[in-house]
């Protein structure tokens, strides 16, 4: 099998000159400290969430899983009087390998999306690997959901139009809450946006060969990752769906999923695989594989054309799916 | 990546941030991106919206500071930083950065900016080499995509102009050269200089209206600059622009210019002979050759006519021969007629001219004494205009 990669996009591969100083493909166990406190993270802190006054923010404590620490919610909620009712929510899980990031992480993008559709943004904090494995992520994400539904009126929300989405790892949670709210009969979201999502522990399919020591989160990097949340299970035979989506059995009954991934990273064989088998599941899903994109590439690069169209993508999808 | 390439310019103002600007450009050309996404860089690095206007080629390309393509804009303002794509051409990679001019502060462009007053004209070192680079590159991509610009080609603009070509050359011509059929053209007759071809919607009027008037793009040859080499001032024309031989933005020769009527593109041929007729009516705008140096024939109206009447260099009618010898004697005589015959008032006349206003009536006297007929009274004033313009058809 050839490991040739595909190109980026001329524009991402430029964008890639400017950041190659602060973001290397690769992320050893002994560089996450570092990574946690790199200059990515500090520049979160400057991050205007009210976005020019449009949004109320609070941050809350609420109840963690059973027998677990509180975890922490950041709430955005319209400034601007509801107008049409209780307002749809998008319930948020950050990106960054399982490892790194916080609540902060990669929310201007479901807060530019709450403004274009009147939505509340619930962003959650999880605890992070490897000093909380699993399932501690995604039991600190369901547990957020759980009170974010039972308590949407106070938010002026409405419990039956929760769309959950992430990326990265925030979109594997997010894959992965689906399966699990649905076999525990939980909150049921009414759709999942899945952006270049980390769905397999394996790392073993052809474009993470393919793209080692390229872009941005490549083959070392995602067994990092993956260590970190299991540790000596990771790739063997009992790592759970709720770990890991890509392992679930069973892609019946989950709700609408917007899939997307870059032809040049590492998850695009995985994603383009959960979504076929939703599909042969009899699932509804619609998936973009953006040519040339890099992991998190619109994130990085949102000037791009190619990022422009994938934004533009999300939120066509999302306003179809809520008819707003 | 904005907020990067501000940090980027805030810590590192000069070299550092210029050598990203280059490995950036470097890479988009590497990797053959397109025309807009070079534009796009320029846009995004430098944190102001960018421009790319290219006349030759009809290209017209507006991205602002967020990456998203929006072409409509402000008229391009002769202080922002801009790069030629090519020493002979009209095509120019401008920055909108507001303020850049001299004595100007900017503050997106002053933490980029070396030294300050000696240099305040001058686009900082980082503008400058980010409009090399991308105009550089841009240079290369237009020419693999558009090719040479088949507007260089006289012989397409004159078989478009033919009215004896047939209809099938004329087409093709009217393809090669780029011409929306669907969209209405207007033949464009420079006074020394191949004919043009303008595209698009341009409304009537004078220059001033026509600069106004992006995006539209303009079929040319070399850029000819007015008679005598330099391009005379135009009331309303864009001083920088025509430093370049231009008009603002629209790639019209500084010259003597007659405009034909927008006609669908089959009719050029018509508007080619109107363009020439109007031609006619222009003059230097000089104090002895008063008068429009742009004329669009849709504006002539039944004067037109006067045209065929008068033949160049025919033995010029009563009136114009009355001017000639008045001229001879009284110097300032063109500048002031022709001030009264085209303004509103005797009052705006002097101000025009810098006359005081019982000098101009002086002066007028003495006019009508010459001429041997009255000029201020409404069918005096008629005849002055007829004269005046008579007196441009005449011309050899």
């Amino acid at each position: 099998m050839t490991h040739v990669p595909p190109p980026f996009d001329p524009e991402l591969a430029a964008a890639l000159e400017l950041i190659k100083d602060m973001i290397s493909p690769g992320l050893t166990p002994d560089e996450i400290a570092e990574v946690r406190q790199g200059p990515g993270i500090q520049m979160l802190a400057g991050l205007d969430l009210t976005m020019g006054g449009a949004f109320e923010v609070e941050e809350r404590q609420v109840p963690g899983p059973e027998g677990e620490p509180d975890i922490s919610l950041l709430i955005c909620r319209p400034a601007a009087p509801e107008s049409a009712g209780p307002r749809p929510v998008i319930y948020h899980v950050h990106g960054g390998g399982m490892i790194i990031g916080n609540n902060r992480v990669g929310v201007d993008v479901p807060l530019a999306w709450a403004q274009a559709l009147d939505a509340v943004v619930v962003s959650v904090e999880y605890r992070l690997a490897p000093e909380h494995p699993h399932p501690a992520p995604v039991e600190d994400v369901y547990a957020g959901l759980l009170w974010t539904a039972d308590h949407a009126a106070e938010l002026g929300a409405d419990p039956e139009r929760i769309v959950i989405a992430g990326a990265s790892a925030g979109g594997g949670l997010c894959a992965a809450l689906a399966l699990l709210t649905r076999d525990r009969k939980g909150p049921q979201p009414i759709g999942q946006v899945l952006m270049c999502p980390m769905l397999d522990d394996r790392n073993d399919t052809p474009s993470t060969y393919q793209m080692a020591g390229l872009g941005v989160w490549d083959r070392t990097a995602n067994e990092t990752g993956w260590n970190a949340l299991l540790g000596s299970r990771r790739g063997g035979p009992d790592v759970p769906a709720y770990a890991a989506p890509a392992r679930a059995e069973d892609l019946t009954g989950l709700p609408p999923a917007f899939l997307d991934v870059g032809s040049a990273e590492t998850f695009r064989d995985e994603v383009v695989a959960y979504a076929s088998r939703i599909w042969q599941a009899g699932g509804v899903a619609e998936l973009h594989v953006w040519p040339g994109g890099f992991h998190g590439f619109d994130g990085f690069a949102p000037q791009a054309a190619v990022s422009q169209a994938a934004r533009g993508a999300h939120v066509a999808w999302l306003r179809r799916l809520l008819g707003v | 990546m904005k907020e990067l390439a501000g940090r980027l310019t805030a810590l590192d103002p000069d070299a550092g941030a210029a050598v990203r600007v280059i490995a950036y450009f470097d890479r988009l050309a590497e990797s053959r991106a397109g025309v807009e996404a070079l534009v796009r860089g320029a846009a995004v690095l430098a944190g102001c919206p960018a421009r790319l206007v290219d006349p030759d080629r009809r290209v017209h390309v507006r991205v602002e500071a967020d990456g998203i393509r929006r072409d409509a804009g402000p008229p391009p303002d002769p202080a922002w930083p801009s790069a030629p794509l090519d020493p002979e051409g009209a095509g120019a990679l401008w920055l909108e950065r507001a303020g850049a001019g001299p004595g100007a502060v900017s503050t997106r462009a002053e933490p980029t900016r070396v030294g300050t007053e000696p240099l305040a004209a001058a686009p900082s070192v980082v503008d400058a080499v980010l409009l090399e680079r991308a105009a550089g590159a841009l240079r290369v991509v237009l020419d693999r995509t558009r090719g040479r610009a088949p507007a260089d080609d006289p012989a397409l603009v004159e078989t478009l102009l033919d009215a004896t070509a047939p209809e099938q050359a004329r087409v093709h011509a009217a393809r090669r050269l780029g011409l929306d059929p669907a969209s209405p053209a207007r033949a464009v007759a420079p006074l020394n200089g191949r004919p043009r071809v303008i595209s698009g919607v341009v409304p009537p009027g004078g220059p001033a209206r026509a600069d106004a008037a992006l995006p539209f793009s303009v079929l040319r040859g070399t850029v000819d600059a007015g008679p005598g080499g330099a391009p005379a001032r135009t009331e309303g024309a864009d001083p920088a622009a025509e430093q370049a031989g231009t008009r603002s933005g629209t790639g019209l020769p500084a010259a003597r210019l007659g405009i034909g009527p927008a006609v669908p593109v089959l009719e050029l041929p018509r508007s080619w002979a109107e363009a020439r007729t109007a031609l006619r009516f222009t003059a230097e705008g000089t104090a002895q050759d008063p008068g429009p140096r742009v004329v669009y024939a849709d504006e002539l109206g039944g004067i037109a006519l006067l045209a065929d009447l008068v033949a160049p260099g025919s033995e010029p009618p009563p009136d114009v021969r009355a001017l000639e010898t008045a001229a001879a004697t009284a110097p300032w005589l063109p500048a002031t007629l022709h001030a009264v015959a085209s303004t509103a008032s005797l009052r705006a006349a002097a101000a025009g001219i810098n006359l005081h206003h019982s000098t101009l009536q002086d002066r007028l006297t003495h006019a009508e004494h010459l001429l041997g007929w009255p000029i201020r009274t409404p069918q005096g004033r008629l005849r002055l205009q007829l004269a005046l313009a008579m007196r441009r058809l005449a011309r050899p």
